[in-house]
């Protein structure tokens, strides 16, 4: 795969950023039913490219990391929806089965969904301003409708640039690395990514603990992953 | 006057936008004024200023997690139409935002979603097809999402003023303390079978009995020292791209 054989439609693109609008509302404005999970988005991202499979993926290992950034109170957390969108997308244009890529795709992805979480501060802070001055919108309850819908309207505008602005470079960088084999490397990158999953995985499961005395269990849970991967269930 | 089947409905189902306009003064104040306004307009029909002091009083400083947010916009709503004191109802917000926000958190972002996107990625590992894994995780999650809120709803109207006392010890706390094992499980499972998963894409040599070794202690470690653990994450993740890249520029 080759710069010159990706291919990416105007109605591809089209329905990508409109996509990236919906998913950009999803996570907090409305109507919040988590289309937004990498799961989802990066599989969406996979299809539009014509390889859900490889999108699903990507969206696997996004999920895994974003796991372990629940919105509890004011806790900062990627904003998944267009980054998975466009990780998802990025990989499956590249052919879906080079590693190298894989691993750029879910960088990226993981690095776009803190872009969208900047951009998601800057939009709260606009909101202050679009939802002011109080009194003027309590005598007017139909002014307050309309600037609430207004600012959920800005937050699908906000993810669908970021799909506007990342997607074509995205996919452009990832196709570049196709041609990049393995190497003497390539094994330790491959590590990399394994024991940085299991990271996550240990820091998420902590998160939703109860406390410390989970810690077997994920002993246990990992037990029978490899069951049913001897099993032959896989 | 009271409001109807239509205005209750109109009220929950702009519950789903009650986040549209968070912002860091009134955090989701707006959100539930918007969520209100179908009830408020009900009760205060033909009485604009008493509609103008309501709606002033439910733009106030709010917070809560966005699906039990339902449970607020019922309860104020029901103080109002009961004609409960404005000084009354601001001490119910108050005392309502703690409780509100701590159940929700660890119910749904702390179990019920990370549940269900690990039983859709383990489906699709297992070899169900892209498609129906998402289909099953949505459609999991999102049973219990809408139950969840038209619980809320419900719950909020008719308990009013005693719903702080109904979400002390609620059935959702309970069951978020019950289903925590099986969130830890799954996640050991999930992670094993993707890291597999990944490992087969490489075609790689990889020593695998190595790799699982490493993986499960810094799993281990990961839990005991989650934030250390999660920059950890952070950091290979990174540096694996990084990796290839240089070993394919090297040869």
């Amino acid at each position: 795969m080759s710069w010159s054989e990706l291919s990416l439609g105007p109605g591809t693109w089209l329905l990508a950023v409109l996509g990236g609008g919906l998913l950009g509302m999803d996570a907090v404005s409305w109507p919040q039913v988590m289309v937004s999970r990498p799961l989802v988005s990066a599989t969406v991202g996979g299809w539009l490219m014509g390889n859900p499979v490889a999108g699903m993926l990507v969206g696997a290992v996004l999920e895994v990391y974003a796991l372990r950034h629940p919105p509890f109170g004011a806790a900062k957390y990627p904003d998944t929806g267009p980054a998975g969108l466009v990780a998802g997308a990025s990989y499956a244009a590249s052919g879906g089965a080079a590693m190298g890529a894989l691993l750029l795709s879910v960088a990226l992805g993981w690095a776009l969904g803190w872009i969208g979480a900047v951009t998601v501060h800057v939009r709260r802070r606009l909101n202050e301003r679009i939802m002011s001055p109080a009194g003027e919108l309590a005598a007017d309850p139909g002014l307050l409708e309309q600037r609430h819908r207004v600012a959920i309207w800005l937050d699908g505008l906000r993810g669908a640039i970021l799909v506007a602005a990342f997607l074509v470079p995205s996919m452009l960088v990832v196709t570049l690395v196709v041609g990049t084999g393995p190497s003497s490397l390539g094994r330790y990158a491959v590590a990399s990514l394994v024991l940085g999953l299991a990271a996550s995985a240990g820091a998420a499961g902590r998160s939703s603990a109860f406390g410390v005395r989970g810690w077997p269990l994920i002993l246990v849970g990992a037990g029978l992953g490899l069951l049913l991967i001897l099993g032959g269930l896989t | 006057m009271k409001p109807l089947r239509s205005d209750h409905f109109a009220a929950w189902s702009r519950t789903f936008a009650v986040q549209g306009s968070w912002n860091y003064t009134t955090m989701v104040g707006t959100g539930v004024a918007y969520a209100l306004l179908p009830l408020l307009r009900r009760i205060y029909a033909g009485d604009p200023v008493r509609l103008r002091e309501s709606v002033e009083r439910s733009m106030r400083p709010f917070n809560g997690h966005p699906y039990l947010c339902a449970m607020a916009v019922a309860a104020l709503g029901r103080l109002e139409q009961d004609e409960v004191d404005p000084a009354t109802i601001d001490k119910f917000r108050l005392a309502l935002r703690g409780p509100l926000g701590t159940v929700g958190d660890r119910a749904v972002w702390g179990q019920w979603r990370p549940v269900c996107a690990l039983v859709g990625i383990m489906a699709f590992l297992l070899g169900a097809s892209p498609g129906w894994s998402v289909a099953g995780f949505l459609v999991l999650y999102n049973v219990g999402h809408i139950a969840v809120r038209a619980w809320a709803y419900i719950t909020g109207w008719q308990a009013g003023l005693e719903v702080g006392r109904l979400l002390n010890g609620a059935w959702l706390e309970r069951w978020a303390e019950k289903i925590w094992p099986l969130n830890i499980l799954l996640t050991g499972a999930v992670t094993l079978l993707l890291a597999a998963a990944v490992v087969e894409q490489a075609a790689l040599s990889l020593a695998p009995a190595a790799l699982l070794g490493i993986g499960v202690v810094g799993a281990l470690l990961a839990f005991r020292f989650p934030r250390q653990g999660g920059r950890l994450a952070t950091v290979l993740l990174v540096i694996a791209p990084l990796l290839w890249l240089v070993g394919g520029l090297v040869g």
